[in-house]
C-alpha cells in the first residue's frame, strides 16, 4: 500500500490562479522522489497540500491511511507531526537555541500547556542530542539559531523534523539558499536518513543534477501538470527541456 | 580620479532622454512627484498659514512684551534656582512619587496583559482577517479618545479616585499597545510560524514557542515607552481625577498656593525620577534583545 496517495487532485488559488490540474501519482515507503520544474509550476503547492498548509480543491490525498481533505482539526494535528517539512528559510526561531528549536518538532505530541510552557520530559532531550549528535551539531546546541551559519540552520530544520518521528519529509528547495558544500552535506544526510531511517523523503529541487544524483525517482511537473514520473536514468535530455518549456542550450545547469 | 569623467564618453543618446523629467530651470529631476510629497508639501503649507494667521489675529490685552519678558525670565529664575520645600516634605514628596509611579505601573501592566491576547486578534499573519478588522476599527477609537478623558468617563461609573483613574489609563494603554504589539507580531518572519503549524502544534504552542519569543524585545520596548507616558499622564491624572501622587501636589503648589519655589522643588524630583526610569528601561530593553 502506499504510504501517500494523490487522486486526480487540482487546486486553484483565489478562484484565478489554476497551480495544480489533476495531479495523480502514489509514493511508496522508503521512496526518495524528487519534484522538478520551472518557478511557479506548483511544486510547493504540491507539498502544502500533503500537512493541509493548503487546501486542494480538487481530488484527494491519502497519506497514511488518513484522507487528508476530511481530517477534523485534531486529525490534521495528527497527520501533520507523521510528515516533517524543511524549508528553503529554515523558519527556525531565531530567538531561541538549538536545542529548543529542535524540541519543537515534538510539539504535535504534547498537551497544549506543556508546549506553551516548553516543559520536554528529558527522554525528549536525550533523543534531540542523539539527533543534533547524529547531524554533527552537539557543540552548538545552547547556541541561538541566529548564530548559525546557513548550512548549520538547515541541519536543524532537519533536526526538528525528524524529532517528530515522521514516516514523511517534505522537503521545499532545501539547498536553495546554499552554497555548494553545504548543499551536498544536506543532501547527503537526507540521502542517509532516507536509507537508514527508511523515511520516505519528497524534496522539491530547482537543480537539476542534484535531482538526479540523489533521487531514486523524478516527478516533473510543468504548469501544474504532471509530464514525467519514472527514474532518473529514463529522464532524457529532451524531457528536461520539456519540463523547463525551453530550448537545448538555454538552461543554466545543462546536463550532459 | 575623484570626479566624474563625462567627456571621454558619447553624448546622452535621444532615446535616455525621453525618458528624463525635468525641472523648470532645466536640470534633470531626482525625485519622483508622488502623492504623499504633494500632501507634505500642503501639510506644511497649511500649518505656516495657521502660524500667520494666528499671530495676525491674536488678542494680545495690550501686554508689553519686554516687560512680560522679563516677569517670565524671573519666574523661571525662580523656578529653577531657588526650589524650596515650604507646605510638603521631602519624605511626603516622595510618597506621592511612588503613588503616581505605581499608577503609571499598574495601568502599563493592565494594559499590557490585555494588549497581548487582544494583539492576537489583530495582527494580520495570524488573525481572521475580518476579526482583526472589527478590532482594529474598535482600537482605534480607543485611541482617539484622549487618556485625560477615559479616565473622566470611567470616574463616572468608580467615583473619583485611583481606581477611575486605572481604568482610564490602562483603557487607553490597551489601545495603544495592541496596534503597536500587533505591528511587531506582523513583523515576524512568517515561515516560523508556518513551520511549526506544520510540526502539529497547536495555535498557543505556537504563539507562546515562536511568536513570543520572536517579538518580545519590540514587545518590552514599546511597552517601556507607553509606561513613560503613562508615568506623565498618572501626573496629570493624579490633579484632575483627584487620585493623589506628585501631580496633586504639583497641582497644589501652582494652583492653590501660588508657590514658585515649591513648585521647582517638585518639578526636580519628577525630572530625576524619569531620567532614573528612563535609565532602567535601557537596562532592561539592553539584556531582552
Ligand atoms: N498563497 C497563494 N495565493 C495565490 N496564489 C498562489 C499562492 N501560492 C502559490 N500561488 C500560485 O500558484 C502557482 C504555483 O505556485 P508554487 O509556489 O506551488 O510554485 P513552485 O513550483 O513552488 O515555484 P518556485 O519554484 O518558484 O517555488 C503560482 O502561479 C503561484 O503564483
Ligand atoms: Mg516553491
Amino acid at each position: 500500500m502506499p504510504i501517500l496517495e494523490f487522486k486526480n487532485v487540482s487546486k486553484v488559488y483565489n478562484n484565478i490562479t489554476k497551480a495544480l490540474t489533476d495531479i495523480s501519482f502514489s509514493v511508496y515507503e522508503g521512496e526518495f522522489v524528487s519534484i522538478i520544474g520551472p518557478s511557479g509550476s506548483g511544486k510547493s503547492t504540491i507539498l502544502r497540500c500533503i500537512n493541509r498548509l493548503v487546501d486542494v480543491t480538487q481530488g484527494s490525498i491519502i497519506f497514511d491511511g488518513h484522507d487528508i481533505n476530511k481530517a477534523d482539526k485534531k486529525e490534521i494535528r495528527q497527520v501533520r507531526k507523521k510528515a516533517g517539512m524543511i524549508f528553503q528559510h529554515y523558519n527556525l526561531v531565531d530567538r531561541l537555541s538549538v536545542i529548543e528549536n529542535v524540541l519543537h518538532g515534538r510539539l504535535g505530541y504534547k498537551s497544549v500547556m506543556s508546549g506553551v510552557i516548553g516543559h520536554y520530559t528529558e527522554e525528549e532531550k536525550e533523543k534531540a542530542f542523539q539527533i543534533l549528535a547524529m547531524l554533527g551539531l552537539t557543540e552548538q546546541a545552547y547556541k541561538r539559531c541566529d548564530e548559525l551559519s546557513g548550512g548549520q540552520k538547515q541541519r536543524v530544520g532537519i533536526a526538528r523534523s525528524l524529532m517528530q518521528e515522521p514516516r514523511l519529509i517534505l522537503c521545499d528547495e532545501p539547498i536553495a539558499s546554499l552554497d555548494p558544500s553545504s548543499s551536498k552535506i544536506i543532501m547527503d544526510h537526507l540521502s542517509d536518513i532516507n536509507e537508514t531511517m527508511k523515511i520516505t523523503c519528497i524534496a522539491n529541487l530547482h537543480q537539476v543534477d542534484v535531482a538526479l544524483k540523489y533521487a531514486k525517482r523524478i516527478i516533473g511537473i510543468t504548469a501544474g501538470q504532471i509530464v514525467y514520473d519514472g527514474p532518473p536514468e529514463k529522464l532524457t535530455r529532451s524531457k528536461i527541456y520539456e519540463i523547463y518549456q525551453s530550448d537545448e542550450g538555454e538552461l543554466i545547469t545543462d546536463v550532459k | 580620479m575623484s570626479e566624474l569623467d563625462i567627456a571621454g564618453q558619447p553624448p546622452v543618446s535621444l532615446d535616455i532622454v525621453k525618458y528624463m523629467r525635468k525641472t523648470r530651470g532645466g536640470k534633470i529631476k531626482t525625485a519622483t512627484k508622488s502623492k504623499s510629497n504633494r500632501a507634505i508639501k500642503i501639510t506644511l503649507f497649511v500649518l505656516l498659514a495657521l502660524t500667520i494667521y494666528g499671530f495676525l489675529t491674536f488678542d494680545y490685552k495690550n501686554v508689553d512684551i519686554a516687560k512680560a519678558m522679563a516677569g517670565t525670565w524671573n519666574n523661571v529664575k525662580v523656578l529653577f534656582g531657588q526650589p524650596k520645600l515650604t507646605y510638603g516634605t521631602w519624605g511626603g514628596s516622595l510618597k506621592a512619587l511612588f503613588v503616581t509611579f505605581s499608577l503609571g505601573a499598574l495601568a502599563t501592566i493592565f494594559g499590557a496583559i490585555i494588549a497581548f491576547f487582544g494583539s492576537l486578534l489583530c495582527a494580520k499573519n495570524i488573525a481572521n482577517p475580518y476579526v482583526a478588522n472589527i478590532t482594529k476599527s474598535f482600537v482605534a477609537f480607543i485611541r482617539a479618545v484622549p487618556t485625560i478623558l477615559w479616565v473622566l468617563i470611567f470616574t463616572v461609573a468608580a467615583g473619583l479616585g485611583s481606581v477611575a483613574a486605572v481604568i482610564g489609563l490602562t483603557f487607553h494603554s490597551a489601545g495603544y499597545l495592541i496596534k503597536a504589539y500587533a505591528e511587531s507580531i506582523e513583523e515576524m518572519d512568517e515561515g516560523t510560524i508556518e513551520a511549526l503549524k506544520a510540526s502539529g502544534a497547536s495555535f498557543w504552542q505556537i504563539v507562546f514557542q515562536a511568536i513570543l519569543p520572536s517579538s518580545i524585545s519590540r514587545m518590552t520596548a514599546w511597552t517601556f515607552l507607553r509606561f513613560e507616558i503613562n508615568f506623565t499622564n498618572a501626573l496629570a491624572v493624579g490633579a484632575a481625577a483627584g487620585v493623589g501622587g506628585i501631580g496633586f501636589d504639583l497641582y497644589m503648589a501652582g494652583n492653590h498656593y501660588f508657590d514658585l519655589r515649591e513648585l521647582g522643588y517638585i518639578t526636580y524630583i519628577v525630572v530625576a525620577a524619569v531620567i532614573l526610569l528612563e535609565m532602567i528601561a535601557t537596562k532592561i530593553k539592553a539584556t531582552v534583545r
